[in-house]
């Protein structure tokens, strides 16, 4: 099973320095979420489309189609049922009551969702965990923080794996998962979990002592392998995300986001 | 510069909540470029002579440590694990919680990042240590994807791109196959004579053989120290510390040939070879019965269609005794899932009796063929030894009553009686498989697949898990043991399945299998020596009793 959404290639987002990838996601994020409007939030997500499409990642959307469809049929039927705004009324059925207005604000909030998470895509899919951890140092969250993201990452197919060589002892065992209601059923998972916690915190703990013996803790300056420069490239790609970013805010402060009605 | 790489003097550590030392005054000199091999029982206190010596004792563990250890000529006093990292690496038998990184390079790089090495030197340090363990060529590799042998030397490359002049393996290879256990043996042969201080901590006695000493530890203390020549012939010494010894220094002991035969070819001139033959056991009672299990044809695929299981066809008799061999990735443990209903084949059919293991439920065929995993770990989580127990026939739901014969009658089975109130997570390693094995004979299976029974116990310990499996087959259970350990396979088991590439391979009594010695090396699998021994004398021994019992008749 693959866990991670990196694409291993080399294109030129790939290449781009971690800092300028996590400022540019910031950028992405703050214009998307100042945005109401589904007119103003569609070139923003044709833009990031675009960018997926360049990053040569369009397979990870293809493998996350179903969570995106979800997303956003589910926000759009659910801002249209319940958005209350007022004037013009298209339809009426009983207490349900659908106007044009919640249908615009219910597409906007559609396609910002979905542009969220494809902005995270974009950045997961070109950025390595290691880039991630090393770029949030850099915009000054502490090395440790980061360090133990990386390691989170690392850990989830470990402890998926145990967890379901568990789930097959215990099945050996005339175990069964899908018996009893919900209660029944939360306790039955018991034998499953307490063996896979326990083996969490043995490899902890041998991870603890495995990390000192590799010098982590240690005194001495750290040094880098990666260097990551920071090039003209960088420069305008950093420039033309904070001018996305700047345009949206400056929209925003003139109250053009909004949905009126 | 002094030519003593590490100095232990008075060393004993006592664990905090323990009443009796770990380590007793511990004397013990290494030179520079020495290789000294320690061996010992389970808590005889190897572990934890090797973290005294980069401080993980006393930094990771609470208790007292006194008397003096120097390493290369600087006493350590108040130094933290990471100083020492540039100076002792230990590599732990654990390889998964060795590694960090998502990929090789930064696995390599972790390390000398936190030691501030400068930039041009990782350069040149990295396909080095790549090099060193063979992993050229991984740089972009994630670990995850590693195979176990892969790891442990991923683990290795990493403390060996610091370039500590002392390294301490603490039994690196006790979780791998015989490839990884051999991959990692040809890395500490090139680091020996790259010139690095090594102390390994080992069960085998194949990581001794190349030692410049032997150290024997017993309740803390050295029992015995000296030159593998010395130590290694004392049959008598090294059973009493844990130790399983060579095959062919049992057969030198027992049959009272010249000590210093401690070679095949000197073993193998010192006896008479002339026509000797042993009875082939087949261990198909009666093959007119219908079979407990039948594979018919199985296939096991994964979504990629590579093919796990492929074809494979496989008649289980009840009362056989049957070893699943083959390396890592030959399929033993997928086929053994298809044979208990855990996966589905995608092609072929599996039948218990007449039925279909497909229509059956799970709390049925767990009723018939029970299934010992690896490690008992994954599966204990009661707070009791009965209660553990008890797990399965509550789930099979029957009554109380019952459920207490049958705790009583399987405790019993596996000597774990009297244990009944005990915390499960307070037993040793080998009681904690005693009692994964109880749990399932609670469910009266007619069947037994042993994953690996004996990985991670010491040889004692080994002995009295495959005594109880013995006894269950005389008892007339029905046994199909997956495992890497040639000992085991031989005097255990007596129809041998050779599998490779999800294909048998060979399928018949062992005796015929352990003939076919270069079949079984391809398959990375060595028979054991006293095989070896035999099969030059022109017969097929399975044990060393065997083979001495067939010169002792003959009165030499």
């Amino acid at each position: 099973m693959r866990l991670y959404l990196y694409l291993d290639r080399d294109t030129a987002l790939h290449r781009l320095h971690p800092t300028v990838k996590v400022c540019a996601m910031f950028c992405f994020f703050v214009a998307a979420f100042l945005s109401e409007r589904p007119e103003l939030l569609l070139p923003i997500a044709a833009g990031v489309l675009a960018l997926i499409r360049w990053a040569g990642a369009l397979s990870n959307l293809r493998r996350l189609r179903v969570l995106f469809v979800m997303v956003f049929v589910m926000t759009l039927l659910i801002w249209t049922l319940f958005y209350r705004g007022t004037g013009a009324v298209w339809l009426t059925l009983g207490p349900i009551v659908i106007r044009p207005v919640a249908v615009a604000f219910a597409l906007g909030m559609a396609i910002k969702l979905a542009t969220f998470l494809a902005v995270g895509l974009l950045f997961l899919s070109t950025t390595k965990i290691e880039e991630f951890a090393y770029a949030l140092t850099q915009v000054g969250v502490p090395y440790k923080l980061g360090f133990t993201l990386t390691l989170a990452f690392r850990l989830v197919p470990v402890f998926i794996e145990s967890a379901s060589t568990v789930v097959q002892a215990q099945r050996c065992r005339g175990f069964n998962f899908d018996q009893g209601n919900l209660l029944e059923r939360a306790r039955r998972y018991v034998p499953v979990l307490v063996p896979v916690f326990m083996g969490a915190l043995r490899r902890a703990d041998g991870m603890a002592m495995a990390l000192e013996a590799r010098g982590f803790q240690s005194q001495l300056q750290r040094s880098s392998f990666e260097q990551y420069r920071f090039g003209a490239r960088d420069l305008v790609a950093l420039i033309i995300a904070a001018a996305v970013a700047v345009g949206f805010i400056a929209l925003w402060w003139a109250g053009y986001t909004r949905v009126l009605g | 510069m002094s030519d003593i790489a590490i100095a232990l003097r008075g060393v004993s550590f006592t664990y905090a909540d323990a009443a009796t030392p770990a380590l007793r005054d511990v004397n013990l000199t290494v030179r520079r470029g020495e290789l000294v091999t320690i061996m010992g029982a389970t808590g005889a206190g190897k572990t934890t002579l090797a973290k005294c010596l980069n401080r993980t004792i006393p930094a990771f563990q609470a208790g007292v440590l006194q008397g003096e250890i120097e390493i290369l000529g600087r006493t350590l006093s108040g130094e933290r694990v990471a100083d020492l990292a540039g100076v002792v690496g230990l590599v732990s038998q654990d390889f998964e919680a060795q590694l960090f990184a998502t990929n090789v390079l930064q696995e390599i790089t972790f390390a000398m990042e936190h030691l501030g090495v400068p930039l041009a030197d990782m350069r040149r340090r990295i396909p080095e240590a790549l090099a060193a363990v063979g992993l050229t060529g991984f740089e972009h590799r994630d670990p995850a994807t590693l195979s176990g042998g892969e790891k442990q030397r991923l683990a290795i490359a990493a403390t060996l791109a610091l370039r500590p002049p002392i390294f301490v393996f603490d039994e690196p290879t006790t979780d791998l196959d015989p490839l990884g256990k051999s991959e990692i043996f040809a890395v500490l042969a090139r680091l020996r004579r790259d010139g690095y201080t090594m102390m390994l901590v080992e069960h085998e006695i194949a990581a001794a053989e190349h030692a410049d000493r032997v150290v024997l530890l017993a309740n803390g203390g050295i029992a015995a120290i000296g030159p593998p020549a010395e130590i290694l012939p004392q049959v008598g010494l090294l059973k009493r510390h844990a130790v399983r010894p060579a095959d062919l220094d049992c057969v030198v002991a027992d049959l009272k040939l010249a000590p210093t035969a401690r070679t095949l070819d000197a073993v193998a001139a010192a006896l008479p070879n002339d026509d000797i033959s042993l009875p082939i056991v087949t261990s198909r009672p009666n093959v007119a019965d219908a079979p407990l299990l039948h594979a018919d044809g199985v296939t096991y695929a994964y979504e990629n269609d590579r093919r796990a299981v492929d074809n494979v066809s496989l008649r289980v008799d009840a009362g056989e005794s049957i070893a699943l061999i083959g390396q890592n990735g030959s399929g033993k443990t997928t086929l053994a899932k298809l044979l208990n209903g855990l996966l589905p084949p995608s092609g072929g059919q599996v039948r218990l009796g007449a039925e279909p293991i497909a229509s059956m439920s799970l709390d049925r065929i767990a009723a018939e063929v029970g299934y010992v995993f690896q490690n008992p770990d994954q599966q204990i989580f009661a707070a009791t030894v009965a209660d553990e127990v008890a797990f399965g026939p509550r789930n099979l739901g029957l009554s109380p009553g019952e459920i207490d014969e049958r705790v009583a009658e399987s405790l019993h089975a596996v000597g774990l009686s009297g244990c009944e109130s005990a915390d499960p997570f307070l037993l040793g390693k080998g009681q904690r498989q005693c009692l994964a094995v109880a749990s399932l004979l609670a469910l009266r299976p007619r069947a037994l697949i042993l994953d690996e029974p004996t990985t991670g116990l010491d040889y004692p310990e080994q002995c009295q898990m495959m005594e109880l499996v013995s006894r269950l087959h005389r008892d007339g259970m029905t046994l199909i043991i997956i495992t890497h350990s040639p000992w085991v396979v031989a005097e255990y088991a007596r129809r041998g399945v050779l599998l490779a590439q999800g294909r048998v391979l060979f399928d018949g009594p062992l005796r015929e299998l352990f003939a076919h010695e270069d079949l079984l090396e391809r398959c990375h699998f060595r028979v054991p020596d006293v095989t070896r021994l035999g099969l030059r004398l022109g017969f097929t021994p399975l044990s060393v009793a065997e083979f001495t019992a067939v010169y002792a008749r003959r009165g030499r």
